[in-house]
């Protein structure tokens, strides 16, 4: 258990509270912001996963998953604020 | 040299995690929706941004950290801009501030 391992299990650790935050959030945009939190630490846990097997690919894997995280979150949030009539 | 830098690479990763745990704490901690969003806008992306160099730091400067960079600067551009999608559709949708209890 180096370094590394230990810093991935720890942000897996968290960003499991940013899915409690999801669960149990009141509006759907503490929803929304929940799922932001999540999708940080998911990149943040590709990159540390990237350095641990030490390829090059998972960082790539990380910038997508950061690229398509921020599209999803723009369109949920087109979709509420005009009441589902895009 | 190399001790020297793994070290410091290190402690400022752990600096990093430090503020993503407070990240996560400040939404639990806040009741409204407003004072949440301003910790993930603000404190989760300090977090992130001490990680990634922590691990460039760590890295030396090759191949591989170029990507990092990378994927520190989008970060760096997407988060506030989608923090501020939704807050912005909260604010339309007449979700207004309410006095902390």
């Amino acid at each position: 258990m180096d370094f590394d391992s230990i810093v991935l299990t720890i942000i897996a650790g968290l960003s499991v509270f940013g899915l409690v935050r999801v669960l149990d959030g009141p509006t759907v945009w503490d929803r929304m912001l929940g799922f932001a939190l999540f999708s940080s630490k998911v990149i943040v846990a590709a990159v540390f996963i990237g350095i641990i097997i030490n390829r090059t690919y998972m960082i790539d894997v990380a910038l997508i998953y950061g690229v398509l995280g921020f599209i999803g979150t723009i369109m949920i949030a087109r979709f509420v604020e005009r009441k589902g009539d895009v | 040299m190399t001790q020297a830098m793994e070290w410091i690479g290190n402690i400022v990763i752990i600096i990093g995690l430090i503020f993503m745990a407070l990240g996560v704490f400040g939404i639990f901690r806040f009741r409204d929706y407003f004072s949440r969003i301003l910790i993930t806008a603000k404190v989760d992306t300090v977090g992130f941004i001490t990680i990634m160099l922590g691990l460039i730091i760590k890295h030396g400067f090759d191949f591989f950290s170029g990507k990092i960079i990378l994927v520190l600067a989008l970060y760096i551009i997407t988060n506030p801009i989608a923090t501020h999608a939704i807050t912005r559709s909260a604010h339309i949708s007449g979700y207004r501030i309410k006095k902390e209890r």
